[in-house]
């Protein structure tokens, strides 16, 4: 039978962005299903019928630890767009592309 | 009283402030870090979130590296962002020189019949998949559009020296085209050396042509992947290989390797057999889903985690042979490491983003047809035309560049916006590999959760770091093959 999991992250703290990459990143093992109930973001894990149940626990643990990585990721890039932009300007405003 | 102010003086009072870089787990809760040109560092999770809260404190041991590293700056320093700025634009230097590789296939026909043949070769008396010289006419027109100041020209098929006389041709006229255009040219024949003649020598030798052959180790396991007429296909590899270093010299004979269900107990007997036939590196590939290797169904005799285990366990003895003093390299680390150890890319079609397909690579077909990459048109001999950009007998240069088969694959398998792969902190050593993610997909972008190509370079980049962080003799010999490629 295939594994099933619920994960709740808290709106207010968490992205539906951050949950959707770590469940694509996951999609070997699971797949997801997702809907906001309050401030909650609820996530159901429905293992793949050729994840056994170990891998699938494994998998669900990953998952809690890819949204938190997916947050910060997201975080991180916002923060640094600006200074990304300027260093590739830098590296290819001089060029002549013709 | 001293001349000199304490450290005290220089210490910053301001908060530092995040450079781009990415992040992903390793193994035990490290993570890897890497900047916008490749440079990494590895740092356990506490540190991270600290780093990422600007509360890391500067007497921290990786505070020096993080800044050492361009991973994080005061706001009144420019140097970090000229330095970014200086190394990105080396790396992706070699987008402006445009196609270098171009494959001439010059017959389809072969001596061999090997069960895993990724081009589906055909019977060695049917010259109807010879390339004709009209074709290596158009196909030479197309070569010095390319704006590369450096052009290889590699023969490849079938056994291209069953159709020599096509080789022969292509070398003595694009010399003699060069003489105006004045680039820097080379010649490859790939050839299993079971038809090499003196005369063949002679003429490789003439013109400072290459030779690239197959070893796929011991004498029995090559004659058992590499069947021919006569069973002695590793009798005649180890002849010709003799006599091309005598006329050539041995840095002008390579060798590449298959990898088969045969081979996986046996990586140390292959390894000992390229060190006992003076190579000086071996290359383990893998199989790919293209060709004979599909029909015959020899591509699905081994998964993805049984050829890391081959690969782990042929590095480790490789390791153990640099230690013992024989140098020694396995050519798919040394370009990896290359990319994580220095500022340049060596220019692997597989490893490359934008894919190398048809910017870095092209392949002109015994029959006319251009391909975006030799995988394109393996994957065309199985009936999936998806990569053919034109035929060089009917189209134009602009035509092909300018193709939606190529465009549309380059834009979207561009890894800095495809799924997963753009947050991956992975991505400055990986590629886009699109025409590998369509033959398993049928989408050059695929599901990279399920994408074996991700999987097994994820697991060797992982892997790689992990040995260099646990030994810095290891780490020492990783510089020295970072550099021989």
């Amino acid at each position: 039978m295939a594994g099933l999991a619920e994960v709740t992250f808290d709106c207010k703290l968490y992205g539906a962005e951050a949950v959707q990459k770590a469940a694509y990143r996951g999609m070997n093992a699971f797949t997801l299903d997702l809907k906001v109930e309050g401030d909650g973001i609820v996530c159901r894990l429905v293992g793949n019928i050729t994840t056994e149940q170990e891998a699938f626990e494994r998998a669900v643990e990953d998952f809690r630890k890819d949204v938190l990585d997916y947050q910060l990721r997201a975080q991180l890039q916002a923060e640094t767009a600006p200074i990304r932009n300027l260093i590739m300007g830098l590296a290819f405003s001089n060029l002549r592309l013709d | 009283m001293s001349k000199f102010q304490g450290l005290d003086t220089y210490r910053r009072r301001d908060t530092y402030e995040l450079l781009p870089f990415k992040f992903d787990r390793l193994e035990d809760d490290d993570y890897l870090i890497t900047n916008m040109t490749g440079e990494h560092l590895v740092v356990p999770m506490p540190e991270l979130h600290d780093l990422l809260a600007k509360k890391l404190a500067q007497d921290n041991p990786l505070y020096a590296s993080l800044r050492a590293k361009h991973f994080i700056r005061y706001a009144d320093e420019q140097a970090p962002l000229d330095l970014l700025a200086l190394k990105l634009r080396t790396r992706l230097a070699r987008l402006t020189g445009f196609t270098s590789l171009h494959i001439f296939v010059v017959t389809l026909r072969c001596d061999h019949s090997c069960p895993y043949c990724q081009v589906s070769r055909r019977m060695d008396g049917e010259s109807s998949f010879d390339m004709t010289p009209d074709m290596a006419n158009k196909a030479l027109d197309f070569v010095f559009r390319s704006p590369n100041p450096a052009i290889k020209i590699e023969f490849q098929g079938g056994e291209p020296l069953l159709n020599f006389e096509m080789v022969r041709y292509v070398v003595e006229t694009a010399k003699q085209r060069n003489l105006k255009e004045r680039r820097d040219l080379e010649f490859v024949i790939a050839t299993t050396l079971s038809l090499l003649t003196d005369e063949v020598l002679a003429f490789c030798h003439k013109h400072d042509v290459i030779l690239s052959t197959s070893l796929d180790g011991p004498a029995d396991l090559h004659n058992a992947n590499r069947p021919r007429v006569g069973r002695d296909s590793f009798e005649r590899f180890e002849t010709g290989l003799s006599k091309a270093r005598n006329v050539l010299g041995v840095d002008k004979v390579s060798a590449l390797m298959t990898t088969t269900d045969k081979s996986l107990p046996r990586v140390r007997e292959i390894i000992d057999e390229y060190v006992r036939l003076g190579f000086n590196g071996i290359f383990l590939r893998a199989l790919s889903p293209y060709g004979f290797a599909m029909k015959t169904r020899r591509f699905m005799t081994y998964d993805t985690e049984r050829w890391l285990e081959f690969y782990k366990e042929g590095l480790a003895y490789i390791l153990e042979l640099n230690k013992a003093g024989i140098p020694f390299v396995e050519h798919y680390a040394s370009l990896i490491l290359k990319k994580m150890l220095t500022s340049n890319d060596p220019g692997y079609v597989d490893l490359m983003n934008p894919a190398g397909t048809g910017i870095a690579a092209i392949v002109f077909n015994y029959d006319g047809s251009v391909y975006a990459s030799d995988e394109s048109r393996m994957l065309a001999e199985m009936g999936d035309q998806s990569f053919r950009l034109g035929n060089i007998l009917t189209d134009s240069y602009k035509d092909i560049i300018l193709s939606d088969a190529l465009l549309d694959a380059l834009e979207q398998s561009f890894t800095l916006s495809a799924p997963m792969c753009a947050d991956c902190a992975f991505e400055p050593y990986c590629g886009a590999e699109p025409v590998f993610h369509h033959a398993m997909f049928k989408d050059v972008v695929g599901r990279k959760a399920e994408s074996s190509f991700c999987r097994r370079n994820i697991s060797i980049f992982k892997h790689l770091i992990g040995l260099m962080q646990s030994d810095a003799s290891t780490r020492r010999l990783f510089i020295q093959w970072a550099n021989s490629c």
